[in-house]
């Protein structure tokens, strides 16, 4: 390789969204940046895969919900070939007994609800409302780094301030309903609101979606608004043409459109610290790079623990990273199907929506029990999408593949895995039989991934797909310790742009986007 | 031989246990019983252990040997062991520390084995100041920091080999030293309770240590330490303490103590060996103005409010920080901190009082600026010595301590002029002497 004695303005640490997001960012501002990604593809989790000859599926992520228009218009991603198959997609919650709800905010989907249930069609429109006005109040602490905390810094106390104003600019009922909201527990927010079984589910699920806590754990609540507050720079979710590879794909146009110098296969084995500063890179095949920007979007605790070392880190800061948490709890199934299977009930145009499969809130609490014990859960909830219903690139013509988040499987499984993994698949199966019978018969193949090949294939630790759990005392300046929040390490010039850095993960890019935006206005103040 | 001795030391070390159950090793007969009654010892292999914390009170090895040199009993806790406070008068045990040579039983000091092939790395990440520099059978001050660039404790560093040191601490500091090992190769056991320590100071502590069979003490240079073979029993001699006098610190097995103070009274009784107590280690160390933690500072990790913790600027340690070798924990806020004006200092200060005070305000201008937090009566000088937290801006111009005094039944408040010490009111010239007199006659 010619690596070897050249150096670079920046370099940046890892190819998945964030990584090609940071890199492109930074060439575009005229920067000559590398990219150094260990595989041998770029995207990690955010990715298209082949389930079997013709059978294409996002792998493991397989909605953009949060990704800002803005970085879309800034790096040209159409222009370098990102269509999208689908735009607002809307979600289904499926029903057992064939009535299915669908959630929005249209006017015709609330008229069917007052039919059903008049109470929760009002608390349903009051609710919304009330989610917008509190996502909104959060949101502009998203758009920026993280607030800083400790002693000498009035940010974090500012920023809070601010947050409080906004909320009560909106009226002393809807300050007073934050402040209740922000400690609680998604469960019994929704158990107050609503008496519809489903639409108390669904909310819950959208709350603990991918995350290791439960419908009634403290701080779930937040997580709703949190991640209403990141979707709203997108104005709905997205399906790309050719899965969440197509995404990638355009990051990377776009990025070596505008000079950014890609090597995969290419890992990074430390980064050369000098006196307290990052000089640069060596490789894993033994290549010396340097430059006085490091951008990694790897886990900050693989940043930092294996890739600056604990020799150079203060000793509170390197045991905070250790400690963090990192608990993965969702397996995702990918299925090639002959045919579309039979969803009774459900409208064609609905068969491209977001589907939830969900158990009553009471079961999807003991499904949380039984993963804290490391059990199967009895009931699954799940996010099924048939993305071939929209994109005809995925399968062959009246082929379909099905993808499946399952919610509430442990990384290590009383019994193991492989004992019991035919176990979960049977029992996803059955749970979608019960809403598409014909499902079992039209499976041709499939692949599904627990959190532990989720770890070996992605590399995230613990099979924890945001980079470390999106939980309040895990988010802002908290994420991922109070001194790295705002990307910038106590190691000049080396910054985090990956998903473990605010405002967090779920393909939003924003990490990537505010950590090199960090970086070029240090550069220029240098 | 050195080497040999060391390893034996080592070996008696049991990791675990060492701190919480000192003399589980104890009772071998209770095992052999219980081998000979044939029961699965596996059911009794606990039977022996205390529980965690469960003794409160706890004697040293040499509790016997010093019980029997008290004629006071007037005794008093350290770090949770029985400790003489005075053993005959203050005012006698102060003229054989300045005059000839005071023994004390310092063993209740917190003592860390740190082991292992990353132990010099571990160790320089973790103190400010520059480890790789300390050679075998040397000590260093140090002092370490938490993130924020807080003290978390002083003491001293011994490098007894190649990857083998001892940390003495005054506090405990078990959970901050395992956080901080994380990533090293390092093995770190608190060897409290199976390291004697013995304290000898004073001018004529070189002259006891040769007859005791020390041989070539004199030549043992400030902070250098060294293997010694005392009649088959392993010793391990530093010329350390807090006293500001020629002196030394002897290291070794708790069964061997007793022999080792007993022989150094036989053979010292010319020199004028006595044994002393924990009031007079702590009059000597506030004559050399040496602060102690949890007593004239807080922890970083003890200290509630950041505004009760210090850095080692604030506690005049700033000799101790090497901000431009190796990174350490708090390296970065400490160059911060250098930048900016302590928010207090630990300070010495002479008050013309005849009796100790403790924990009074220090005022200037009728305002209070800072507090008294450990004092005592030197006689050498004649006047009261203190050492005091007082706020940065007001260590300058005349200050004044508040005492309020009891006459009879009555409370007299006074306000006693109070001078600030830049040296350290007692040093002894023989400090840094090399060779050490021998001479009993100095």
């Amino acid at each position: 390789m010619q690596l070897a004695d050249r150096s670079f303005d920046a370099i940046v640490i890892g190819g998945g969204h964030n990584g090609l997001v940071a890199a492109a960012y930074l060439a575009k501002a005229g920067k000559r940046v590398i990219l150094l990604e260990a595989s041998d593809h770029l995207g990690g989790a955010v990715t298209t895969g082949e389930i079997s000859p013709d059978y294409m599926v996002s792998t493991a992520a397989h909605l953009v919900e949060a990704m800002p228009r803005r970085i879309e218009k800034d790096l040209k991603l159409a222009r370098n070939g990102l269509r999208f198959a689908a735009r607002n997609v809307s979600t289904v919650a499926l029903s057992r007994d064939k009535r299915h709800l669908t959630l929005s905010s249209r006017r015709q989907d609330l008229a069917a609800l007052r039919q059903w249930n008049a109470h929760d069609a009002t608390a349903l429109i009051a609710f919304s409302d009330r989610l917008k006005a509190h996502a909104a109040a959060l949101r502009p602490l998203l758009l920026a780094s993280a607030p800083r905390s400790g002693g000498a810094s009035l940010d974090a106390k500012a920023a809070f301030r601010s947050l409080v104003w906004r909320a009560r600019r909106l009226g002393q009922p809807s300050l007073e309903a934050l402040l209740r909201t922000l400690p609680g527990s998604i469960g019994d927010l929704v158990d107050d609101t609503f008496e519809m079984p489903l639409l108390r589910a669904a909310f819950a699920f959208d709350a603990v979606r991918g995350a290791a806590e439960g419908p009634y754990s403290p701080g779930t609540a937040l997580n709703l608004i949190y991640r209403r507050a990141l979707q709203h720079e997108r104005k709905g979710t997205s399906l790309p043409r050719g899965g969440m590879g197509a995404l990638v794909e355009a990051l990377r146009r776009s990025a070596e459109g505008f000079g950014v110098a890609i090597k995969t296969g290419t890992a990074a084995k430390r980064i050369i610290i000098e006196n307290g500063i990052a000089k640069g890179v060596e490789t894993e095949a033994g290549d010396f790079l340097h430059a006085p920007a490091i951008l990694s979007s790897v886990d900050p605790r693989a940043t930092m623990l294996d890739l600056v070392g604990h020799a150079h880190l203060d000793a509170g800061l390197a045991s905070r990273l250790a400690q963090a948490s990192r608990r993965g709890a969702t397996a995702k199934l990918n299925l090639a199907l002959e045919g579309l299977p039979t969803i009774a009930g459900l409208s064609p145009a609905e068969y491209g929506a977001r589907l939830l499969v969900l158990p009553s809130l009471n079961e999807f609490d003991q499904a949380f029990a039984s993963f804290k014990r490391g059990k199967l859960p009895d009931e699954l909830a799940m996010e099924v999408t048939v993305p071939s219903v929209v994109d005809a690139t995925l399968a062959p013509i009246g082929h379909h593949v099905m993808s499946v988040l399952i919610q509430y499987v442990p990384f290590d499984v009383a019994g193991g895995w492989a004992a019991q993994r035919d176990r979960l698949l049977d029992r996803v199966i059955g749970t979608l039989s019960l809403y598409a019978p014909d499902i079992r018969a039209r499976i041709i193949a499939g692949e599904m991934l627990l959190p532990p090949d989720i770890e070996a294939k992605f590399g995230l630790e613990g099979g924890e797909w945001h980079g470390g759990e999106m939980r309040p005392d895990q988010l802002l300046m908290f994420r991922p310790a109070p001194e790295l929040a705002q990307y910038r390490t106590p190691l000049k010039g080396l910054y985090l742009c990956g998903a473990g850095n605010h405002p967090g993960g779920g393909v939003s890019g924003r990490p990537g986007q505010l950590a090199a935006e960090l970086a070029l206005s240090d550069g220029r103040r240098a | 031989m050195n080497g040999e001795s060391d390893m034996a030391l080592a070996e008696q070390v049991e990791p675990g246990e060492a701190a919480e159950a000192p003399d589980a090793a104890e009772h071998p007969d209770l095992d052999r019983l219980e081998a000979t009654a044939e029961v699965d010892p596996d059911l009794f292999a606990h039977a022996s252990d205390e529980p965690p914390f469960g003794r409160r009170v706890l004697t040293t090895p040499l509790h016997l040997s010093v019980a029997a040199e008290s004629s006071t009993n007037l005794w008093t806790d350290w770090n949770g062991y029985t400790t003489p406070e005075i053993l005959t008068s203050l005012d006698d045990e102060y003229r054989v520390l300045r005059h000839a040579a005071a023994l004390g039983d310092i063993s209740p000091i917190v003592k860390y084995r740190i082991s292992g092939r990353d132990a010099g790395a571990y160790l320089d990440r973790l103190v400010t100041g520059n480890v790789m520099q300390l050679s075998v059978d040397e000590a260093m001050p140090v002092v370490f920091c938490e993130d924020r660039g807080f003290v978390v404790g002083d003491g001293h560093l011994f490098r007894l080999g190649e990857g083998e040191y001892r940390l003495v601490t005054e506090e405990t500091h078990l959970a901050w030293l395992l956080d901080s090992a994380l990533g090293f190769q390092v093995r770190i056991e608190d060897v409290s309770a199976t390291l004697a320590a013995l304290s000898l100071q004073g001018p004529h502590a070189a002259a006891v240590l040769n007859a005791a069979g020390f041989c070539e003490i004199e030549t043992l240079r400030p902070y250098g330490a060294r293997w010694f073979d005392i009649s088959g029993m392993p010793v391990y001699a530093s010329r350390t303490g807090a006293t500001g006098e020629l002196g030394y610190e002897l290291w070794l097995d708790p069964e061997d103590a007793p022999m080792l103070w007993a022989r150094l009274f036989d053979k010292g009784a010319e020199f004028g060996i006595a044994a002393t107590g924990f009031a007079l280690r702590e009059l000597a160390r506030i004559e050399v103005g040496i602060p102690r933690a949890g007593c004239d500072y807080l922890g970083a990790f003890t200290a509630v409010d950041p505004a009760d913790a210090s850095t080692p600027f604030e506690l005049g340690l700033a000799s101790l920080v090497d901000l431009d070798g190796g990174h350490f924990t708090g390296r970065e806020a400490l160059r911060r901190l250098k930048q900016r004006e302590p928010r207090h200092l630990v300070v010495a200060l002479a008050l013309d009082f005849p009796e100790p005070i403790q924990f009074c305000a220090i005022e200037r201008d009728g305002g209070i600026e800072g507090i008294v937090t450990s004092s005592g009566f030197s006689q050498a000088l004649g006047v009261n010595l203190a050492l005091g937290r007082l706020r940065y801006a007001a260590s300058v111009g005349a200050l004044a301590v508040g005492v309020d005094f009891r006459e009879g039944l009555r409370v007299r408040r006074l306000k006693i002029p109070a001078r600030l010490l830049t040296e350290p009111a007692i040093i002894s010239p023989l400090r840094h002497t090399v060779p050490a007199p021998l001479l009993a006659d100095y």
